[in-house]
């Protein structure tokens, strides 16, 4: 499959890096030929200096054969027409990202694709999304559903109220087998496992589990699931007005922004929400605005360094839940680190929901979350694969990858050592980056 | 980050070490075929080698780390050590010695043809073949052709790896993938060894010799099946289609494969061709009308022919002959020691420091006289149309610099050996540029008389010259072990 990417800026240069890693044909177009040449070096693909819009680099990119065109530039209206240069050049299928909400209705849409733009991607509606699922499951760092959420994985950072704290594994799955730790991220690495480990305080856990014992699990963990009924917001962003249209009534929003301009446009733009001018990193400003029975802090101005700072201080004074919008890529593991809940980025959000786009295409397997060194990918076990032969405890199965559960008609269960996969059944998969290539061998 | 997978770097030697036992089958059936007494010897090698490769890859088939930089390079230079180790094991059984059957074999996996037998006629033809094959394969590169079949090496420490081995400034990616460029690039040069091998098979050879010869001119490595090279053929026919062979061989693959599949004229809008071109063909006319005037060959068309031949043979670094070129004169040989240092194009089978740094720090010195009179002028270098930054220019600098300093190193140690001056000069350079031919004693290519430690100096300037200086001396360099 050949993917041609327009554009190797943050979005172009992390979804070529990441598909190159896959079995992708992957072309990189883009004008800044320093860029180029570094990732050409050291990934395994082509890339070709020139203008996206100009039809001789699209040929030479070999956008003819292509299956994919990203358009993913900075510039909507340059990645509109690069796609329509190129799905008339004869690119199967073509993406551009859009900077603008409008462009998403359906009336849109038609016109779009009339110019040849089969589909459209706008990070800020995407980052929007994101927030909601922070918003609706508070206490877990990440929350991610299978199958209309025959199971359910969640990542949970535990602090010292955590009841499972120091146990062995086999201890806390001994007596009950609703949940299954996968794996544990402890100081930047990610561990499988065994029976023998224990939790420690610090470490976020990933648990699978069914949708039944999701209480369960927020209880062992010590966290106490907040209902957001009240929001303050840094930064009148283009986020921020999408959060506030689709919210709802329930939850009343705060808007601080620094601009004075600007908060009179955003007042005519959010008629519901409060608007206030000011710093949001001032202690004094936010007890004012009553960060007190606030319940949820979001930091969305264009300064990540803002971002950060200005949830930490809001953690300090005692909201539960901050989420911060860091568009510097290398601070992400910082804010991470410094117990900031949920760090959204635009770029990585756009990035891995193309990537996502792609191998729905190829249904056999589906990536569903890459942390640093692992994966976590949804597999289907083949008739006859060697997965399916024994129940799992005789399997011996390679200590660096874990069964998180599986899902057999549509119904979802946690494994244990009993288990027998079915042929068919979609098997929920933890692995290190080491054991990729052993996948196949199991499951093909 | 830093520390060095000993783990995988095994793993893939092993897997090298099973090509190399599968190429070594080639000449096994040879030699049993033409009843050789060596054919037993040759049975052994390869069954040797596979085991030690097979076992290897085996035992360490779950070592699958990540190939980082220091990796690739410490692999892509004991690959050759490695490699030659196996690949001398034939030769041990008509050596004298531990180190001519080393320097046999270093000489034609580099393509440099420098040899220690003192007459080839009488060799075995199992011998004569896998010398043939040697070259062949260190031709292109034993890692082009690895990375080119080996699904495991299609990744980022496939590409280090292969760096080691293509000339740094000659990389053109033909496709996305690391291994389907290394498949167009083998195939390419595959098809031209067999159209070669018809060409000469047409003319007054026997197969035999077709092949050995169309495998060592491909690889421009020289090695030939009788002491008097392509001389002892008597044609011209078979001249000028080495000539022309040799001369291919001495263009980067990556633009013979585009020209041929997709941009008809591309070849002809490349500098590094142009210049290359052109520059062998004001060398032949100076040396016909040289050769011609002093009256060395009686008519003109053979003073063209042997001109032609003999610098496209130094440019190329192949080292094959049609005659004495001593007896030119040394006007001639000096110019063919400049050629010999020139090299083809980066991205080819030659040797040389390749005539795209030459063009390029040619470029480069024209623009620091204009400097002189208009220092605010901004004259950057262009190459092929694009402008190059400071850093590729200063890291050509640095390579030529080595590259030269290397050469003379080598020549004083050789002349520690014994040789005398001219000897030791030309000698180097033709070890390091894979030439192979000298000017004295080992004027033909026959190194059989020099000294121990001379083959040794010659063995590891071969190897430095062929892995292009950076790769093969950085390793014996604290920096390269210490941990950052």
């Amino acid at each position: 499959m050949r993917i041609v990417i327009a554009g190797a800026g943050e979005v172009g240069l992390h979804l070529a890096k990441l598909l190159s890693r896959e079995n992708l044909d992957v072309v990189l177009v883009d004008s800044n030929d320093d860029v180029l040449s570094e990732v050409e070096n050291n990934y395994n693909l082509i890339a070709i200096t020139g203008n996206p819009t100009s039809f001789d680099t699209l040929k030479n990119a070999g956008v003819a054969e292509a299956d994919l065109f990203l358009a993913v530039t900075p510039y909507e209206t340059r990645n509109i027409v690069a796609c329509t240069i190129a799905s008339s050049l004869g690119a199967k299928k073509t993406v551009a990202r859009i900077d603008n909400f409008e462009y998403l209705s359906n009336e849109s849409r038609k016109h779009f694709k009339s110019m040849g733009v089969d589909d459209l991607i706008y990070p800020e509606k995407l980052a929007c999304e994101e927030v909601f699922a922070a918003m609706r499951h508070t206490w877990a760092r990440s929350w991610f559903e299978l199958h209309d959420g025959a199971l359910i994985l969640i990542a949970v950072k535990l602090r010292d109220n955590a009841s499972i704290l120091n146990r062995k594994l086999y201890e806390l799955t001994s007596n009950s087998n609703l949940f299954h730790i996968a794996a544990i991220k402890r100081h930047n690495h990610t561990i499988i496992p065994r029976g023998n480990d224990e939790v420690l305080q610090g470490d976020i856990v990933y648990f699978t589990t069914t949708p039944e014992y999701v209480e369960g699990i927020r209880e062992i963990c010590g966290k106490e699931q907040v209902n957001v009924k009240n929001i303050i917001i840094l930064g009148g962003s283009r986020i921020a007005i999408r959060i506030a249209d689709t919210v709802g009534d329930n939850v009343k929003i705060k808007l601080i922004e620094k601009d004075r301009e600007k908060s009179y446009r955003l007042v005519e733009k959010m008629r519901n929400v409060t608007i206030i001018q000011g710093d949001a990193r001032d202690e004094e400003l936010l007890s004012e605005v009553g960060i007190a029975d606030t319940d949820m802090f979001i930091a969305l101005s264009d300064s990540s360094e803002t971002n950060i700072l200005a949830c930490l201080t809001a953690k300090q004074m005692g909201v539960p839940r901050t989420v911060a919008e860091v568009e510097d890529i290398q601070y992400i593991t910082v804010a991470e680190n410094l117990n900031i809940g949920t760090v959204i980025n635009k770029k990585l959000i756009a990035a891995s929901h193309i990537f996502q786009l792609l191998l729905d295409a190829d249904s056999s397997n589906a990536k569903c979350l890459a942390l640093a060194d692992a994966e976590v990918v949804e597999l289907i076990a083949k008739p006859g694969s060697k997965i399916t032969r024994r129940p799992i405890k005789e399997l011996n199965l390679p200590s660096d990858m874990t069964l998180g559960g599986v899902i057999h008609d549509g119904v979802g269960t946690i494994v244990s050592g009993n288990t027998v996969i079915q042929e068919n059944d979609h098997v929920l998969v933890f692995c290190l980056d080491t054991a990729l290539s052993k996948l196949d061998r199991w499951f093909g | 980050m830093n520390k060095i997978h000993i783990g995988i770097i095994l793993r893939v030697l092993g897997i090298l070490l099973c090509f190399e036992a599968l190429f070594m089958f080639i000449p096994t059936i040879v030699s049993f075929f033409y009843q050789e007494p060596d054919r037993w010897a040759f049975l052994i090698s390869s069954i040797v080698t596979l085991a030690i490769g097979g076992t290897l890859a085996y035992r360490l088939r779950n070592c699958r780390q990540p190939m980082g930089r220091r990796d690739g390079i410490l692999l892509g230079t004991v690959v050759w050590i490695v490699f030659a180790l196996m690949g001398m094991l034939p030769f041990l059984s008509i050596c004298n010695s531990f180190t001519d059957a080393i320097f046999e074999t270093v000489s034609a996996a580099t393509t440099t043809g420098a040899s220690i037998f003192k007459n080839i006629d009488y060799l075995p033809h199992g011998i004569l073949l896998w010398r043939s094959i040697l070259q062949w394969i260190g031709g292109i590169g034993i890692i082009l052709f690895t990375v080119a079949v080996l699904p495991m090496l299609n990744h980022r420490g496939g590409m280090i790896l292969l760096s080691t081995e293509v000339s740094g400034i000659g990389q053109y990616k033909l496709s996305p993938r690391i291994n389907q460029t290394a498949m167009k690039l083998w195939l390419c040069y595959f098809i031209f060894t067999v159209i070669l091998c018809m060409l000469l098979y047409a003319g007054p050879m026997t197969f035999f010799d077709a092949v050995c010869h169309s495998l060592s001119t491909m690889a421009t490595g020289g090695f030939s099946t009788h002491n008097e090279s392509i001389g002892y053929f008597h044609s011209a026919y078979i001249d000028y289609v080495i000539t022309i062979f040799t001369f291919i061989g001495g263009i980067n693959f990556a633009i013979i494969y585009r020209t041929v599949m997709s941009d008809h004229t591309f070849i002809f809008r490349t500098e590094q061709v142009k210049w290359y071109t052109n520059l062998i063909i004001v060398c032949t006319i100076v040396f016909t009308i040289g050769l011609y005037t002093q009256g060395t060959y009686g008519s003109i068309e053979q003073s063209f022919r042997n001109a032609l031949f003999q610098v496209c043979s130094v440019i190329t670094s192949t080292g094959f002959s049609t005659c004495n070129t001593l007896d030119w004169g040394p006007f001639y040989s000096l110019i063919m020691l400049m050629l010999m240092f020139f090299g083809a194009c980066a991205g080819s089978t030659s040797g040389g420091a390749k005539i795209d740094r030459m063009v390029i720090l040619t470029k480069n010195a024209r623009n620091e006289f204009n400097r002189v009179l208009y220092p605010n002028v901004i004259r950057p270098v262009l190459y092929n149309g694009k402008a190059l930054s400071h850093e590729t220019v200063s890291k050509i600098l640095a390579f030529t610099i080595m590259y030269v300093i290397v050469w003379i190193m080598g020549a004083v140690i050789l002349t520690l050996q014994g040789a005398n001056m001219g000897e030791a000069v030309y000698g180097s350079l033709s070890a390091l540029s894979n030439m192979g031919i000298g000017i004295g004693s080992d004027a033909g290519g026959f190194y059989s008389d020099i000294s121990l430690g001379a083959k040794w100096t010659l063995m590891s300037l071969m190897i430095i010259g062929r892995l292009e200086v950076f790769t093969a001396i950085i390793i014996f360099m604290p920096l390269f072990w210490k941990k950052s």
